[in-house]
């Protein structure tokens, strides 16, 4: 009898001790999330179109890079970029291309349907984490909602040899890590990207900015990215290698 | 402002853009590699092609080149995407239009393109009648 209370008692605390897996992995959804949802424009009417300069700018923000990413970026042929093979953008870029975006809030998750590229990024809010099958351009996103902001944490990227932005030819690791903050400011949409990647980067560097909403009655188009125009003005940069 | 409102408003705009600059931004990657925009090059002919596809839209028209001979200039535009908002269609520039394009010169040896061009009839006049506004920031949401 003693025995079997104590094995009782052993299975009792064995118990209260196992993680709760589902209740540690499914954070209660606010009741009021802050809301994103809409269609939001971010062409030159919301903020200065991106170049080499804009949003990382010299002698701002511009990514202090490290040595092995010099090396590439030393090498690098523009007309080997993938985007003249419609390969898409991706963070911290994709947030910074002057198209349009959706963003739609279920409990569970945060969509944002790019315009550009007709990308869709999903972020889980459910506490799911990614597993080594989740690598992709896009990463693996988790968020969660702070006060009146969402935070979206990506990771799980692919290398990309021009994971950084489209424009300085900065490459991008399997170990970027994105954080986007999100948040209403007015009417506006905005957001602080921050970019590490310990395999190019000497620290994190980041940037902020806006979208406006879009007019009445917009609604996203297909972009459906033709390979043969999106490569048509490659012939035209002047050969780096032979 | 409406959408129809927002569009009547871009398609003026695009009427001056037409006439001012066909591609004052390309969005999808840097000029400065392909074209030099320290020169200005024009060529005068007629339309034989326009790719009305994204990432960028393109023109292209016969026209001699420096020494006389007849190319075809190849003219970058925006993402179609974009320039549909403006009120830009596929159809916008005909086959057989005759045009004068002016822009920055493509930089590799031996090749005839153009980017961030003024497009106009031969005798500068616009291609589509209308001029310029200045589109109003939407404050609204949705």
């Amino acid at each position: 009898m003693r025995a079997t209370v104590a094995s009782a008692a052993v299975l009792l605390v064995a118990f209260a001790l196992t993680p709760r897996l589902d209740a540690q992995s499914q954070p209660a959804a606010p009741d009021n999330p802050p809301d994103f949802s809409g269609i939001w424009d971010g062409t030159t009417r919301a903020r200065p179109v991106n170049s080499d300069n804009v949003p990382w700018t010299k002698g701002k923000n511009f990514p202090e890079v490290n040595e092995r990413a010099l090396a590439y970026m030393k090498i690098f042929d523009e007309a080997i970029a993938p985007k003249y093979d419609c390969q898409p953008a991706t963070p911290p870029a994709i947030e910074y291309d002057p198209y349009m975006m959706e963003v739609v809030q279920w409990p569970d998750r945060v969509l944002f349907r790019y315009e550009k590229d007709d990308q869709l990024r999903t972020v889980w809010l459910d506490g799911r984490k990614p597993t080594a099958l989740d690598f992709s351009l896009q990463g693996f996103s988790v968020g969660r909602y702070e006060g009146n902001a969402l935070i979206v944490e990506t990771t799980n990227f692919v290398f990309d040899i021009t994971g950084f932005d489209d424009y300085n030819g900065i490459p991008s690791s399997s170990q970027k890590r994105v954080r986007e903050r999100y948040w209403r400011d007015g009417n506006d949409l905005r957001v602080t990207v921050t970019v590490d990647d310990p395999m190019f980067l000497r620290k994190p560097a980041e940037y902020t900015t806006r979208w406006i909403p879009a007019p009445k009655g917009s609604k996203l188009s297909a972009f459906n990215c033709d390979p043969e125009s999106a490569r048509a003005a490659v012939k035209f940069l002047p050969a780096r290698y032979k | 402002m409406t959408a129809q409102r927002y569009l009547s408003a871009a398609a003026v705009t695009v009427i001056a853009a037409l006439i001012l600059s066909a591609a004052s931004t390309l969005a999808h990657h840097a000029t400065t590699a392909f074209y030099d925009s320290s020169k200005k090059v024009e060529a005068l002919g007629k339309v034989t092609k326009f790719v009305f596809m994204n990432p960028h839209a393109y023109l292209y028209i016969d026209a001699p080149n420096a020494s006389g001979t007849i190319v075809t200039w190849q003219i970058e535009l925006g993402a179609p995407i974009s320039l549909k908002r403006t009120g830009w269609t596929p159809e916008t520039l005909q086959v057989g239009t005759e045009l004068k394009v002016v822009g920055a010169p493509s930089r590799a040896e031996g090749t005839y393109g153009m980017c961030c061009a003024r497009i106009t009839r031969p005798d500068g006049s616009p291609v589509v009648p209308g001029g310029r506004v200045t589109e109003e920031r939407q404050e609204e949401k949705k």
